[in-house]
């Protein structure tokens, strides 16, 4: 391309011309994009490498191990404590798992409400109140799990004299999941465009019906996400539940119970003397794992059908 | 400008254009204490198209709004003068916001059927946002408010179907129905057919002309050959020095188009500027 000029018809002098010096230049910098384009090439895939190495490995620890764990009485049976006579009865983790599934429909139950609602307000309005609510729920967001752990057990467990319970776990994790559900909601209420609410007001629509009806359906896929986010945080938390919901040995959904749940069962097993024991966490994290994907799986089918409904 | 029918014979009488359907006083906008948009005195007449034109900027767009009170919820927003429809006063008179915009419909610049309700769920959602349930009631609005804006041919056996499957000029005849549902008094279009191409703008125009005979249009356009086309009267607006809007002439289309009073208007229906 040095000789520029054999591409125009009438050849003509571009060596002092603007159009020349455009044409010289362009050429060095094509050549040097080029190679940047090249170099970082390979540096994203060396960082793709990074990041897939450790997930694979941690997959296939998990699947190796695990795998083995699992049979129908992993899912039906009660744990029992393996003796030398039977080191290896450790029995099923049908409490955790019951327990894991009634905690999230309990911390669902009361985060997913309120949090959707505060997220609308906080997107529809501003106040003081609005502004408040919204650093509050930040800072939650990211204080560590632990804390909300010991306020229901301070709280509900002894204040209020629930005792360990399932609901004890639940508020937990609701206070957890709470400002995820918040931000989220939030988000995805103010990315509703301006235009959509004009359209519901200029109907005579009063602005709450706006919010209900127009806002709210057209960021349900966003609302999803976030929710989806904050049981799947939930779900695997262990801190929070650690301290109050008494890892109970049976299967009750009953909410006043003490229950167990998978990421307790894993820290338990984990610390146990007996090798068949520390074996088995892999199988309940396996199920944990399991649990938390058919979770996200479904609810972004979910909403990506919701999606395709408005496209 | 509030003399402007009696400066001149051939202006039109109040008798000549009919009755009124909404008077402006020195209707003005501003927004954070600063004017968009001032001096607007005329009067919208019954069952005539009137166009808003003038070059970007001269405040069509913002004193169409100020007549649905859409200006509500703008932070900063204040809108002077009197707006009065059928003699209220819609900011100070015996009038809801609410019934307001039931009565003084809206069409926007860009088609905005509301993305998660099928095609007959748009079409009576006006209806049901005012309380009204009844099948058969909301049946029978969507058929006729689909027909009106000749949608109705072409729709009919997917009402179910999702409103953003229709195409552009669809979606955009789908708001006029949504609109016409509520059977309103006037109806104000904001540039309705900016977004739209050839084909689906003279569909639009159609339209407007049959519409008329049930309903008060009030139309901003930047397409100066639509308003001339559309139009029965012409609000001329332009940009002061001062970068407000205000209305340099009122008066029939014709008049606007042909014989201004404003040496201004001529200029710009001539396309010297803007």
């Amino acid at each position: 391309m040095s000789d520029a000029t054999e591409l125009v018809e009438e050849p003509i002098d571009t060596s002092h011309t603007m159009r020349g010096e455009i044409r010289r230049t362009s050429d060095q910098v094509r050549a040097r994009r080029a190679a940047t384009s090249r170099l970082m090439m390979v540096l994203c895939c060396a960082a793709l490498a990074a990041a897939a190495v450790p997930l694979v490995a941690l997959i296939y620890q998990l699947v190796k191990q695990g795998v083995p764990e699992i049979s129908a009485g992993f899912f039906t049976h009660l744990p029992t404590t393996p003796t030398l006579l039977a080191p290896n009865a450790t029995g099923g983790i049908s409490n955790a798992i019951i327990g894991t599934l009634a905690l999230t429909l309990y911390a669902s139950i009361l985060a997913i409400p309120v949090g959707v609602l505060v997220g609308v307000y906080l997107a529809e309005t501003e106040s003081k109140l609005a502004t408040s609510l919204r650093v509050v729920s930040q800072t939650m967001a990211g204080a560590p799990s632990i804390l909300m752990g010991l306020f229901a057990f301070s709280f509900i467990v002894h204040d209020l004299n629930v005792g360990f319970s399932s609901i004890a776990g639940s508020f937990a994790l609701a206070v957890l999941m709470l400002p995820v559900i918040i931000i989220s909601t939030e988000i995805a209420v103010r990315n509703v465009p301006y235009t959509l609410r004009e359209a519901g007001l200029a109907l005579g629509a009063k602005s709450h019906k706006v919010s209900m009806r127009i806002v709210l359906p057209s960021s349900i896929s966003g609302i999803v996400t976030g929710v989806i986010l904050a049981i799947s945080r939930a779900v695997g938390e262990t801190a929070p539940v650690l301290l109050v919901i008494g890892g109970g040995f049976t299967n009750s959904w009953k909410p006043f119970d003490p229950v167990s749940a998978m990421p307790l069962s894993i820290f338990e097993n984990a610390k146990s003397e007996w090798p068949s024991q520390r074996a088995q966490v892999w199988g309940i994290a396996l199920v944990l794992v399991a649990f938390i994907f058919v979770v996200s799986l479904t609810a972004r089918i979910w909403a990506s059908r919701k999606q395709q409904v408005r496209n | 400008m509030t003399e402007i029918t009696s400066e001149t014979e051939t202006a039109p009488t109040p008798a000549e254009r009919g009755p009124i359907a909404m008077q402006l006083r020195n209707v003005a906008v501003s927004f954070h204490g600063r004017v968009a948009v001032r001096d607007c005195t005329f009067d919208v007449a019954k069952n005539r198209v009137t166009s808003l034109i003038g070059p970007s900027g001269s405040g069509k767009t913002t004193l169409l709004r100020a007549l649905n009170r859409l200006h509500d919820l703008t932070p900063g927003a204040k809108v002077s003068g009197q707006i009065s429809l059928e003699g209220v006063d819609i900011y100070r008179g015996n009038i809801t916001v609410t019934e307001l915009r039931t009565r003084v419909g809206m069409v926007f610049q860009r088609p905005n059927p509301f993305p998660t309700m099928s095609i007959y769920d748009n079409v009576v959602s006006g209806l049901r946002f005012n309380g009204i349930k009844k099948k058969s009631l909301l049946d029978e609005s969507a058929e006729a408010s689909l027909r009106s804006a000749a949608l109705w041919d072409s729709v009919s056996s997917r009402l179910k179907v999702a409103a953003s499957n229709l195409s552009g000029g669809e979606q955009q005849r789908l708001c006029i129905a949504r609109a016409l549902a509520l059977d309103p008094e006037v109806l104000l279009m904001d540039e309705p057919t900016s977004a739209l191409d050839p084909i689906a703008t003279l569909h639009i125009e159609e339209l407007m002309k049959t519409l008329k005979s049930r309903v008060t249009v009030v139309i901003v356009t930047h397409n100066m050959q639509q308003a001339a086309r559309i139009s029965d009267d012409c609000a001329f607006l332009l940009m002061g020095e001062d970068r407000a809007g205000e209305l340099i002439e009122f008066d029939t289309t014709e008049k606007i188009f042909n014989n201004p009073l404003d040496s201004r208007t001529l200029d710009y229906t001539l396309g010297r500027f803007g």
